[in-house]
């Protein structure tokens, strides 16, 4: 379903998220915007990424992407759509059986219909500028957390995408490298805000961070979503 | 899981260059532990039986002078219904279980949720290349299995008293066109089964790790009682 009133990179219209929420979860993300909501784990904010990737289908309401509902695209289509939304699962998602390098290259493998040779020199370069030259080669259980986080925004960031979702993206990182993934993740600057817009969910975010987040919402148990101040 | 099946072909159109290399890359490495790794026991099950069976059959045959039903024994029970039988119960008991293991934790481990995310079809990634590779892994032991029956049973004959030249002369006799052919469909249903059937329970995980050996169980007695299934219909048919 496509809605051409909606171009705003990602929205959530009346969707029920927590068991005893008392209000469905309503947002929108403005373009080259970063918005957090922070939520306890209870609280279904770990359902949002699906929703909009459209890998679950919410009860009711709907989670817009650009002004579409992957879930309702074709198969082939909904594969082809998701490309166009970088990804941060939480836990990171990484591939154990290949190696950090690999686990970047798979999307662009797959998805790109570029040629072998420029696909390794886009991943070359990924991973100079996430600082994963030397773990490149180790598979995800022989690196450390922060090299597994590194390697799975790299595999995120992979098609360059305008939206980016990432779940717990900063959980058990030190505040510093997780301000390095958080630029990394915008895309660098414009006069407009980020090039990229982001969506972050988790329960908590570290103080540097917030100071480089538009906008932060708490969902409370009951569902209702409140405006944080940063 | 016939639908399952015809997917993972079906997505096999949709890969690209990149992807049919990576794909074609996880097949060799299915084909190498499914297929390669597999031919001793297929050899060592294949020579014990043919050798049992014809030194058996020889000795009670010659003593009614029928030794020329030798070829009919090893060509109709060993090369036409058992070989494609035992090769492919050898397969699924250890590539099968393997295969819905594997597909089992990637499903629990969020790695077939962070493929599709990615855009990337879990059929065309885990499924198609452990598909191919079953199908050439069982074909492949099939031949193996048929060339050790037959040394295996020239060995047993010779062993009985019964001439090498008259040994290979019945077999050949006996063996005809149908019969490779009937083996050849055979080795690529059974391939099939053993490719589709694991992957099928495998992906079927939810989030649970006790489900994964509940998924590999059912998986293995699922692909089982299809192989049987199936060599019953093509008695039925052929």
């Amino acid at each position: 379903m496509t809605t051409p009133h909606s171009p705003l990179p990602l929205v959530f219209d009346s969707i029920p998220i927590a068991r005893n929420a008392s209000v469905p979860f309503s947002l929108e993300v403005p373009e080259r915007r970063t918005v957090a909501v922070l939520g306890d784990e209870d609280s279904g904010i770990g359902m949002l990424g699906g929703y909009a990737l459209g890998l679950e289908r919410p009860a009711t309401g709907h989670a817009l992407v650009f002004g579409t509902e992957v879930a309702g695209l074709a198969e082939p289509e909904r594969l082809a759509f998701r490309r166009r939304v970088g990804y941060l699962p939480a836990g990171d998602g990484l591939l154990q059986n290949l190696s950090l390098r690999d686990n970047v290259a798979l999307p662009l493998r797959f998805g790109s219909g570029a040629a072998p040779r420029d696909i390794e020199g886009r991943v070359t370069v990924m991973l100079t500028a996430l600082r994963l030259t030397g773990a490149a080669q180790l598979r995800p259980a022989q690196a450390n957390e922060e090299e597994r986080r590194r390697a799975a925004l790299a595999r995120a960031i992979a098609f360059d995408p305008a939206l980016l979702i990432l779940e717990q993206p900063f959980d058990g990182l030190t505040a510093r490298v997780a301000s390095e993934l958080l630029e990394i993740a915008r895309g660098g600057e414009s006069a407009e805000g980020a090039r990229r817009t982001i969506f972050i969910t988790g329960q908590e975010i570290p103080p540097l961070i917030l100071r480089r987040v538009d906008q932060v919402y708490r969902l409370t148990r009951a569902g209702m979503l409140e405006l944080e101040t940063v | 899981m016939a639908r399952f099946g015809f997917g993972a072909l079906r997505a096999a159109t949709r890969l690209t260059a990149a992807g049919r290399a990576v794909s074609l890359r996880v097949a060799v490495s299915q084909v190498r532990f499914t297929g390669l790794n597999a031919v001793g026991l297929v050899a060592l099950l294949s020579g014990i039986l043919s050798f049992l069976v014809i030194s058996q059959a020889t000795r009670e045959l010659k003593g009614i002078g029928a030794t020329e039903f030798i070829g009919t024994l090893i060509v109709v029970a060993i090369v036409r219904e058992l070989g494609p039988l035992l090769t492919a119960l050898v397969v699924v008991g250890r590539s099968g279980t393997a295969i819905a293991a594997e597909l089992a934790t990637n499903q629990v481990m969020g790695e077939v949720r962070a493929l599709e995310s990615m855009g990337i079809d879990p059929k065309q990634y885990l499924v198609l290349p452990r598909f191919i590779g079953s199908l050439v892994s069982v074909f492949a032991l099939l031949v193996v299995f048929d060339l050790v029956a037959i040394m295996a049973g020239f060995a047993a004959a010779r062993f009985n008293g019964l001439a090498g030249p008259r040994y290979f002369q019945i077999v050949l006799a006996s063996l005809s066109n149908r019969d490779v052919w009937l083996t050849v469909f055979k080795a690529l249903a059974f391939g099939s089964i053993v490719g589709v059937v694991p992957s099928y329970f495998g992906l079927t995980v939810r989030r649970a790790s006790t489900e994964i050996p509940i998924a590999a169980s059912r998986a293995v007695v699922a692909a089982i009682v299809g192989i049987f299934l199936c060599s019953a219909l093509f008695v039925v048919l052929a």
